[in-house]
């Protein structure tokens, strides 16, 4: 919990482009990922079922997984994949197919407890992909334009939503390396990192244009709540990604993960790139 | 107390009570004296849950057909426009739906997956419509919607699947499905029930002579519609096979006992239905068919046909008492049968987007794990929060209001009967986000630089604090406001908890939490 001291950093003895250039190699590196996932499948980060369409099967056996394998195998049914899933004896199988009457049946003739299943036709997969981009477009669109309207500054606005835009790309290549799928989950984690990120932003700006006192000095201050916030945040994001898991319960270790790479990501983006930004606007930025 | 100083406080408290009585008071219009014994189940609470919490079947889908809008007809033409579309698709003339809009335009539907959009617009041009490519589009139209959405919520909850229901979504981008959801139900059930449209018909069959020899003619004579009081599934008596009682409608009376008498059921025909035996030369039967599908053939009694003859005076004596047993090969055909002939036919096929079936086992299981989850969050914040304030008065006051938060929402849940989901709970975590945020940026804007001298003071720290919270609430609503219109299923109700969260906490609790704080403070002056 040393971060908390922030008087620590010594803003004075690096230059603007000091402090922004680790931040900025970060989103390319981010980019570059993405990018070259992009290019290679054809995707920019790995959909899961909800935006591809196909049939999610979980189950519990008192089987192994081989045994679990030839059951289906010898049933003549179709699927892709049977892969144990986390906390013993379940397993999740995939399949292109919507209709799963097959495989449920072979299923309960071999006693095993179908616990989920979740199909999607990959049209409608498709079109929930198109809307959650719509989404994300229009949110990410949104608030740039409520930003703008709040600074009426280019350099102080610009800040904001570059900050915000890198703060959704570096946990979407992380995804890319961790092999996190695109899920309905991620999706909102996506968002709301959108809210989160604004957040210190808003604040950060607030504190250094709208205020008396010199530049570090306010910095300073806003540092001081802004990084409580952001660690208070991250730590409930672990603790809740942690517990999540061990319980079991889905769709919350992925919103709590992306959303501790999207907070790390707005730590840095915040102090180092937007502070240089806002510097640069203060004193070489106003008088031209 | 200073009331006027102090309302943002009062309000609160207010409003925590009125979500408790909410969450946990005595539910709709039963009435205080029932005292909590309405809640049968074990959640003390009146919270809902939706599937993800609770287990169940959750179907999405979408309606076979085809729609041209803006067509140029009168109601006259509707028989013919219908009976030309029909025969040039070689669809049977139920999959084609003619309404008129108004005395001069109409709408065209064929309720069919397998005619292109270029087939179905020759067909209309050669019923003299003068249809082009734009007036067709793919769905079927809002009363057709309904008419389904009826049809399936009938059909779930007469189907012996309770608390389920057939709900209309639609999408930003125009399209419409049916979302059916049953708790307690797994996904064989329910598509069990709705999977098939469930049109029945009583089919006559009977021989024609003619200079070719014997041909055997069918002919619909009832069909859904034509009856009423609908009687539960019977065992038939002896060795007769079950059966569902339904009384005609007078016009459906007239029809079936015109057909019986002109071919012969009520005289050599009677007793005289073979299909079982020889479908090739089956005699007088009377078929009952589901789905095009002949799943009995029975003959005409011989206690029902003097019923159906005109008697000595010409009356018939069947118009008095117009009850008719349609029988079915066992008794869970008949149950079926029951089913469709109450709920109605679905107009068309449906055409399944997404399932989901979750164990209640599994799911129930989620809810208690999801609010320990919760609260262990809430403890590792409360420890952040004590370590760098170090201060009971700061500390203390901003974890119960980010609590109350949590709680306001929940009323909130409670009183608009929303039903929980794993989405609306990750919303609950990002209002607890939020909040937390907030309540920091206003204990740090209100204790910077040493003492608050006076209330002025105050007020000034609290307006500046609260403009970077209103700015950055205007902000995470506006990002979320996109999903709460767009139907994304799970998104939806995860938006619209973070939203309606956001508000609450923007103008009542963290407020609140300001006002406690200015009490607590400037005490020690």
């Amino acid at each position: 919990m040393v971060a908390f001291d922030v008087r620590d950093v010594d803003y004075d003895k690096y230059s603007n482009r000091q402090l922004a250039v680790v931040p900025l190699v970060v989103l390319a590196l981010a980019l570059l990922v993405i990018g070259a996932w992009w290019a290679t499948t054809g995707v920019p980060v790995d959909l899961g079922l909800e935006f591809t369409g196909g049939t999610e099967v979980q189950f519990t056996a008192d089987d192994g997984i081989e045994a679990v394998r030839s059951t289906f195998d010898e049933s003549g049914a179709v699927y892709d994949s049977i892969q144990p899933a986390a906390g013993g004896n379940t397993y999740i199988l995939t399949t292109q197919s919507t209709d799963t009457g097959d495989i449920e049946a072979v299923a309960e003739q071999a006693g095993y407890g179908i616990e989920q299943v979740q199909g999607r036709s990959a049209s409608f997969g498709s079109s929930s992909q198109q809307q959650a981009l719509i989404g994300l477009g229009i949110a990410f669109a949104g608030m740039s334009v409520l930003v703008f309207l709040l600074f009426r500054t280019f350099v102080p606005s610009i800040a904001v939503v570059v900050s915000a835009f890198s703060d959704i790309v570096i946990p979407l290549g992380l995804m890319n390396v961790l092999g996190i799928q695109l899920s309905l989950g991620t999706v909102a984690a996506l968002l709301m990192l959108i809210g989160y990120s604004v957040d210190s932003d808003i604040l950060l700006n607030n504190h250094v244009l709208r205020r008396r006192g010199g530049f570090y000095e306010s910095t300073y201050r806003a540092m001081r709540t802004g990084v409580t916030m952001t660690l208070t945040s991250i730590t409930a994001m672990i603790t809740m990604t942690v517990a999540a898991t061990l319980f079991g319960i889905p769709l919350l270790p992925e919103i709590g993960l992306v959303l501790v790479f999207g907070l790390t990501a707005d730590l840095m983006n915040t102090y180092l790139l937007n502070v240089s930004l806002l510097r640069y606007y203060k004193y070489e930025g106003v008088a031209s | 107390m200073n009331v006027r100083e102090n309302w943002r406080i009062i309000l609160l408290a207010v409003l925590i009570v009125v979500s408790a009585l909410a969450l946990v008071g005595p539910g709709g219009a039963s009435g205080a004296d029932t005292d909590g014994t309405v809640a049968t189940s074990t959640d003390p609470t009146n919270l809902q849950y939706g599937l993800q919490l609770s287990g169940g079947t959750r179907i999405r889908a979408q309606l076979d057909g085809m729609t041209a809008e803006d067509l140029a007809f009168t109601p006259n033409d509707s028989r013919d426009v219908r009976q030309t579309v029909a025969s040039e698709l070689g669809l049977d003339p139920i999959d084609v739906r003619v309404r008129s809009v108004g005395a001069q335009t109409g709408t065209v539907e064929i309720f069919t997956a397998n005619v292109s959009g270029d087939r179905f617009v020759d067909a209309l041009n050669q019923a003299g419509l003068e249809a082009s490519a734009e007036q067709v589009r793919p769905g079927v139209t809002d009363q057709t919607l309904d008419t389904a959405r009826g049809v399936l919520d009938r059909r779930i909850n007469q189907g012996g699947l309770t608390g389920g229901g057939a709900t209309i979504v639609r999408s930003a981008t125009g399209q419409n499905f049916i979302v059916v959801e049953v708790p307690n139900a797994n996904r064989s059930e329910v598509l069990g029930l709705i999977g098939e449209p469930g049109r029945v018909q009583v089919v006559a069959g009977y021989p024609v002579e003619s200079a070719n020899g014997t041909a055997h003619e069918r002919e619909e004579v009832l069909t859904q519609g034509d009856f009423t009081n609908i009687s539960p599934a019977r065992q038939g008596e002896g060795n007769q096979p079950p059966y569902v009682q339904v009384t005609l409608t007078d016009a459906a009376a007239e029809q079936y006992v015109g057909v019986m008498n002109r071919n012969g059921f009520t005289s050599e025909g009677v007793g005289q239905c073979f299909w079982q035996q020889n479908p090739d030369e089956p005699g007088w039967c009377l078929y009952t068919v589901v789905d095009g599908d002949t799943t009995y053939a029975a003959s005409m009694g011989d206690g029902l046909a003097p019923l159906l003859r005109p008697g000595q005076d010409g009356e018939i004596a069947f118009f008095n008492n117009p009850t008719f047993r349609m029988q079915t090969g066992n008794f869970s055909d008949a149950q079926e049968l029951k089913i469709n002939l109450e709920s109605g036919a679905l107009p068309t096929t449906l055409d399944i987007q997404s399932e989901l079936f979750l164990a209640p086992s599994l799911a129930q299981q989620f809810k208690p794990l999801a609010l320990l989850t919760g609260l262990v969050a809430w403890f590792v914040v409360s420890g952040v929060v004590f370590y760098r304030y170090r201060e009971i008065k700061v500390a203390v006051p901003l974890l119960l209001t980010a609590i109350a938060e949590v709680f306001l929402l929940l009323g909130f849940a409670a009183a608009i009967g929303l039903a929980l989901d794993l989405s609306h709970i990750a919303g609950l975590i990002a209002v607890i986000g939020t909040g937390v945020d907030d309540l920091i940026i206003i204990a740090d804007e209100i204790l910077q630089r040493g003492e608050i001298k006076t209330g002025r003071v105050f007020k000034n720290r609290f307006r500046k604090a609260f403009w970077v919270i209103g700015a950055a609430a205007a902000t995470t609503i506006i990002a979320m406001s996109p999903l709460a219109v767009l139907s994304l299923g799970d998104l939806q109700g995860f938006a619209i908890v973070t939203i309606v969260g956001v508000l609450i906490g923007v103008l009542i609790t963290r407020p609140a939490y300001g006002d406690v704080l200015r009490n607590l403070l400037l005490e020690d002056l």
